[in-house]
């Protein structure tokens, strides 16, 4: 027998009793780290499109008392073929982009301070970028305000020369209130506008001509419930978005978590996604098969890009977690269809071949 | 959000949550599921439930090992880790001496029923290998009263984490364990009995996070020829120890807070060192009243 000082064996010795929040609580601030692997392939009926695998490292370390930084590598390798038109004459397409997240946070006791720099560049393609974000709470920790701005600046030199040295400049701004209603319920609405100016075209399309200007405004309302009954929480998020280009989207999103013995958890998820055509999208007329659709006489904007038609999508998904100590793991696979038919409250783009894509994400992330 | 203070009856003594929600109905829901739990530990380790783990641990005395669930699992390594950090003085197998102690009706054991009653009591002849645990001796007890409320509190706390609750407390019969401060960021002012005097209070300790809890000779004892007998026996003679009349202690977890103001009450007068040297803020009275305290800022 021995007499040792209770202050560390009976803590120590407590900690291995079923008591969550005592854990969580005796753990300092931690770092992580995690690797990501994602693999994309999307496809359309008789032919496979886009392919891109995407290793990604992250981190995040507390640095003293009141900061953090963290910081993020991400490499996509880009295979496949994209039309060229419409859902038209796939073109091999083959590219690697390299992206570069930096950040650092400062934490006071009801708020906090971000400032960010990121990177990423393919062939064709630089964007350079610089984030500042804050949040502010009451003291109670109810309610809390986030306000963020974002600049980016592209530059845009593609392969076949079609424009040279051409730029893109975007500021984001959004402003966003998240309340507890209740010890069950958190509700959060986020506002967000959005002005770019520069080249928006598609240099890689046959008839691509979009306006310089592309400005849009997203609102987002979030409601996380959590059910007493079966221990697991529900997340519903609505979202919706208009531009200048007159596309109008609206997403519905629903999630639910179910917390699992042994630390394991299982999210299924449902998506679902209608967007009106932008105002200078050229339908698919089969007539002029085997060759691309005209745009009218005399038209200053025009696009045949699928991603501006008029279109539904539904995304199921299914995210798989487990932890263990200071590692968790999350296995995420999506299906992913678009269809024209699919458009709420109207007609969607004629003529296109339904898309689909699928996904599948594995996380490994380890505390520090 | 408002602070509301919901009473409830559990472990044969009046318990109370308060806590702060939006209104009364959410406030009672959450009550509801901490006092649910403090229920489900209850009647899980009762000695006066026949279907109780403990009842079967004890039942299979001097027979048979028990299979017991991670949760029990736990418990018993950490009563382990209470006889050895107390030098054998916490001992879970010396209930068996309310066999021979009545607190009711304030008799004085028969010296030689005691002394059978020590020869039961023994935590270091407990076998437990993997997930079984057995008791050697016929008639060997183990009881988990010694530190079932703190944990209960504790795990009441947890619950109402889990449901996202940051300000408010779990009172079970004066254990607290404080989740977070009061929604204007204040401290929640924990009163401490006096011993001597069931209205009175000795001092009143500002808790925003962790636990306090107190042991005494106040809770349950009898008087005879001007000697008091309190309900927390020295497992190596039977005794009831003397030295202090209460010690509070103030640590992160009630399980913890209590194990350490019992052991420090068996200790009797070296409870002080030990007090001293577990690094948590104490506030011991003595049998002349005399009060010994330290605050630490952990």
């Amino acid at each position: 027998m021995h007499s040792t000082l209770p202050r560390n064996t009976l803590l120590a010795a407590a900690l291995s009793l079923p008591l969550l929040s005592a854990q969580a609580e005796a753990q300092p601030e931690n770092g992580t780290l995690s690797l990501k692997y994602l693999d994309y392939q999307d496809s359309q009926p008789g032919a496979r499109r886009v392919r891109v695998t995407a290793p990604e490292l992250s981190l995040m370390t507390p640095v003293g008392s009141a900061w953090s930084l963290s910081a993020s590598h991400i490499v996509d390798s880009i295979t496949g073929a994209s039309p060229a038109y419409h859902t038209e004459a796939l073109v091999p397409l083959h590219d690697q982009r390299r992206a570069t997240d930096l950040s650092v946070t400062h934490y006071s006791e009801l708020s906090t301070a971000t400032i960010g720099a990121s990177y990423s560049a393919e062939s064709d393609y630089v964007s350079r970028g610089l984030n500042l974000a804050a949040t502010l709470s009451t003291e109670d920790k109810n309610t809390s305000w986030n306000l963020g701005v974002n600049l980016l600046h592209d530059s845009i030199n593609p392969g076949n020369q079609v424009v040279i040295d051409e730029h893109k400049n975007v500021v984001d701004l959004s402003l966003g209130l998240t309340q507890v209603l209740s010890s069950r319920d958190l509700a959060q609405v986020l506002l967000g506008y959005s002005h770019g100016k520069g080249y928006f075209t598609d240099p890689y399309k046959i008839f691509d001509q979009r306006p310089r200007t592309r400005n849009h405004s997203t609102l987002l309302l979030r409601w996380n419930h959590h059910i007493e009954a079966s221990g697991g929480t529900s997340r519903l998020a609505y979202r919706y978005y208009q531009d200048s280009f007159a596309i109008r989207a609206h997403t519905l999103t629903a999630e639910y978590v179910q917390p699992l013995p042994q630390g394991w958890s299982l999210t299924p998820q449902l998506r679902l996604y209608s967007q009106s055509a932008a105002s200078f999208y050229v339908e698919h007329d089969l007539n002029s098969d085997p060759f691309p659709t005209n745009p009218p006489d005399g038209a200053s904007f025009y696009t045949e890009e699928q991603r501006l038609a008029a279109y539904g999508a539904r995304t199921m998904g299914i995210t798989l977690s487990k932890r263990w100590g200071a590692w968790s793991a999350d296995l995420r696979a999506q299906h992913y269809e678009q269809r024209n038919q699919w458009r709420w409250g109207g007609s969607g783009s004629r003529n296109l071949a339904p898309f689909r894509a699928r996904i599948v994400q594995l996380a490994l992330t380890r505390q520090f | 959000m408002e602070v509301f203070r919901i009473p409830f009856s559990a472990m044969a003594s009046q318990c109370e949550v308060v806590l702060a929600a939006p209104d009364l109905a959410s406030a009672r829901a959450l009550a509801g599921a901490a006092s649910a739990e403090v229920l489900r530990i209850e009647h899980k380790y009762s000695r006066y439930r026949a279907d109780s783990m403990v009842s079967r641990i004890n039942a299979a005395a001097g027979a048979a090992a028990v299979v017991c669930d991670e949760e029990t699992l736990a418990l018993l390594q950490y009563a382990d880790e209470l006889y050895r950090s107390s030098d054998g003085l916490f001992d879970l197998s010396s209930g068996v001496l309310r066999r021979v102690w009545d607190f009711r009706l304030g008799r004085l054991p028969d010296p030689a029923a005691l002394a059978e009653c020590l020869n039961a009591i023994g935590w270091s002849r407990v076998q437990r290998e993997a997930d079984r645990i057995a008791l050697p001796q016929a008639g060997m007890q183990l009881d988990f009263g010694g530190f079932g409320k703190e944990y209960a509190a504790d795990r009441a706390a947890d619950i109402l984490r889990q449901q996202g609750l940051q300000h408010g407390y779990v009172n079970l019969a004066g254990d607290i364990r404080v989740l977070g401060p009061h929604p204007a960021g204040r401290p929640w002012q924990i009163g401490i009995q006096d011993p001597r005097q069931r209205d009175r209070l000795v001092a009143s300790i500002p808790v925003t996070h962790g636990a306090l809890t107190t042991s005494g000779d106040y809770e349950r004892y009898f008087e005879r020829d001007g000697q008091r007998y309190c309900h927390i026996l020295d497992p190596r003679d039977g005794q009831p120890v003397r030295y202090w009349r209460s010690v509070t202690v103030l640590a992160p977890l009630a399980i913890v807070a209590g194990g350490v103001s019992t052991i420090a009450m068996l200790k009797q007068q070296a409870g002080l060192d030990y007090l001293e040297a577990s690094g948590y803020s104490y506030l011991a009275i003595d049998q002349q009243g005399q009060i010994q305290h330290k605050i630490c800022h952990a």
